[in-house]
């Protein structure tokens, strides 16, 4: 790589520095606390009775199936809902930390101004962006990885990772799609609008729409039923989970970086 | 460097705008430019705040896309081959907002890794002739500290046209003077200087020509003496005795009024015939303000309404 493409790396690498690392820390931090009260739990059967006489739909809403096992648990407390909605948010503020909210407030007209093109600036920004949300992922497995160990959860680090790999494309596909609202318009306000939208509206069709038998088929429709569907935890996943989530991460920001070629930059 | 470049393409022009026109929906905020900025010269861009002087640098910049006219940079349309062309192109934007959570030496280094030329050995040397701690965070600087970071950059990019949206915006006196020194030192190295201010006294010393842009459009043009020639100033005089109403024939001067030991006047154009009808008269003080652009053209604006 040149010292100018690298430098358009750089820079959002550079930038996102803190929000990165909080939002790592901040998860690992999430999954180490939940596995340290395993233990406690484990030796506690009542909250495993008490679950298992909840109404199905609402054992399905909230991915409390098999609550006593360690996949169940770790489903039941982090990768249900917690952890990818905050790999989504995480991936919609990222992105648009770095497009259309330092476009709209003039930051990066110093680069604009620059012998490169706008979708150079674009691209380089967005590929920090996925840098980043892959250091978070490695920060979740190294945590959930060390804590399983630490505080005997038997669960295989296969299944960990994938469901970790699984999540961050989750934040991936999230960024994608603000990417490509930041591409079309620039507005902050409009990215973290979409972005927080498709992340509540896929966790609720993937959770509530299983209890109506109308919006049943629905739900396969919400990237979150794409990433978590075959219940990773439990079950080997299909290669197209993958390919589902990240083809549309890496399409989508390529339309948006075209489009941010396209327009007039936003003036603060 | 720059002297080489700048003199090897010297028969082409570094900026040429045609009938530029700019739209924000229905409000027009560029009416049909026309520029030729000649290489080596330093051109003023001067126009009262909100005249569209930002929005014309933005469309030559390829930030903003005009929706009119056409932009050739060094014989070549920005918005198809803007990367390139800005290699040769330096900016200091108007309304100055830099990455925050970086020195001013990162920002300055970052800046050199994108730029194929650019002068890092004199990074410490501009430094210092503005007073300038570059290992300071920027989120830390005074707006006056930001602007000289900003215009480090541009100086130090060694580019044939240096684009500068008033440079000067929070630099004390001292600073501003050893601006125009560092303008003047690039124009005898080679370089173009495009340089746009809401101060017309602050354009004049150091540029060439200029353009007077008001509501979207050019309402004077020329050498600085040529549109100096155009613009009003205040002249007000004060005698040890009754001011002399002989004052009030003398030709050049609007609203001449005579007020006890106070004689008050708006001059446009030579101050000579003034001058000579002053001398030997007894004077206590003699002050000539120039007033505010919008002011100083009203003439011009009044015309170009009719």
């Amino acid at each position: 790589m040149t010292a100018r493409a690298w430098e358009l790396l750089a820079v959002p690498l550079r930038a996102a520095r803190r929000a990165g690392l909080v939002w790592g820390l901040s998860l690992a931090a999430l999954i180490v606390l939940t596995v340290a009260f395993y233990p406690a739990f484990r030796d506690e059967p009542e909250l495993n009775n008490l679950i298992e006489g909840m109404p199905d739909a609402l054992i399905d809403a909230f991915g409390l199936a098999d609550f006593g096992t360690p996949a169940g648990f770790l489903r039941g407390n982090l990768y249900a809902v917690l952890v990818p909605l905050m790999l989504a948010v995480a991936g919609v503020l990222l992105m648009n930390g770095q497009t259309a909210s330092d476009e709209d407030s003039g930051r990066m007209e110093a680069y604009l101004a620059q012998p490169v093109t706008r979708q150079a600036i674009f691209i380089g920004r967005a590929a920090g962006v996925g840098l980043w949300l892959l250091v978070i992922g490695v920060l979740m497995v190294v945590a959930q990885v060390m804590s399983d160990e630490v505080f005997g959860l038997d669960i295989g680090a296969e299944r960990v990772v994938v469901t970790v790999i699984l999540c961050v494309l989750l934040g991936a596909f999230h960024a994608g799609v603000a990417a490509l609202v930041a591409g079309l318009t620039g507005r902050p306000g409009l990215v973290l609008a979409a972005g927080m939208a498709l992340a509540v509206a896929g966790y609720v069709a993937m959770a509530l729409f299983p209890i109506s038998d109308v919006l049943e088929p629905w739900r396969h429709a919400s990237p979150w039923d794409w990433a978590l569907g075959g219940d990773p935890l439990t079950n080997a996943t299909e290669a197209w989970r993958y390919l589902v989530l990240g083809v549309p991460a890496l399409v989508l920001t390529a339309i948006g970086a075209w489009a941010f070629g396209r327009r007039d930059v936003q003036v603060g | 460097m720059g002297a080489m470049t700048a003199t090897a393409t010297a028969t082409v022009e570094p900026l040429v705008v045609q009938g530029l026109v700019k739209n924000y929906g229905k409000v027009q905020a560029v009416r049909g430019i026309d520029l030729a900025v000649r290489a080596g010269e330093v051109f003023g861009f001067v126009g009262p705040n909100g005249a569209g002087k930002s929005t014309t640098i933005r469309c030559i910049l390829d930030l903003l896309r005009p929706s009119g006219g056409q932009i050739r940079l060094f014989g070549r349309d920005p918005s198809t081959d803007s990367a390139d062309i800005r290699e040769r192109v330096a900016y200091v934007p108007g309304e100055l907002r830099l990455p925050e959570r970086v020195t001013g030496r990162q920002f300055l280094t970052s800046i050199g890794r994108i730029r194929r030329r650019f002068e890092r050995g004199r990074v410490d040397e501009l430094a210092e002739r503005f007073k300038l701690d570059l290992d300071r965070n920027i989120r830390h600087l005074s707006s006056g500290n930001r602007r000289k970071v900003a215009v480090l950059s541009a100086f130090l990019s060694d580019a044939d046209l240096l684009i500068l949206d008033e440079p000067t915006g929070g630099l004390d006196p001292l600073m501003q003077h050893e601006f125009l020194r560092l303008v003047r030192e690039r124009r005898a190295a080679g370089a173009t200087v495009f340089l746009s201010s809401h101060i017309l006294s602050e354009v004049q010393s150091v540029a060439d020509r200029l353009a007077v842009l008001r509501a979207g459009q050019i309402v004077a043009s020329g050498t600085v003496n040529e549109v100096r020639g155009l613009a009003r100033q205040h002249v007000e005089v004060w005698f040890e005795a009754d001011a002399p109403r002989g004052l009030l024939q003398v030709p050049g001067l609007d609203d001449a009024a005579v007020d006890g030991r106070q004689f008050r006047a708006t001059l446009t154009g030579s101050a000579r015939p003034l001058i000579d009808a002053l001398n030997g008269l007894p004077i206590s003080s003699i002050t000539i303000q120039e007033p505010d652009l919008e002011e100083a053209f009203l003439g011009l604006y009044q015309e170009d309404d009719e």
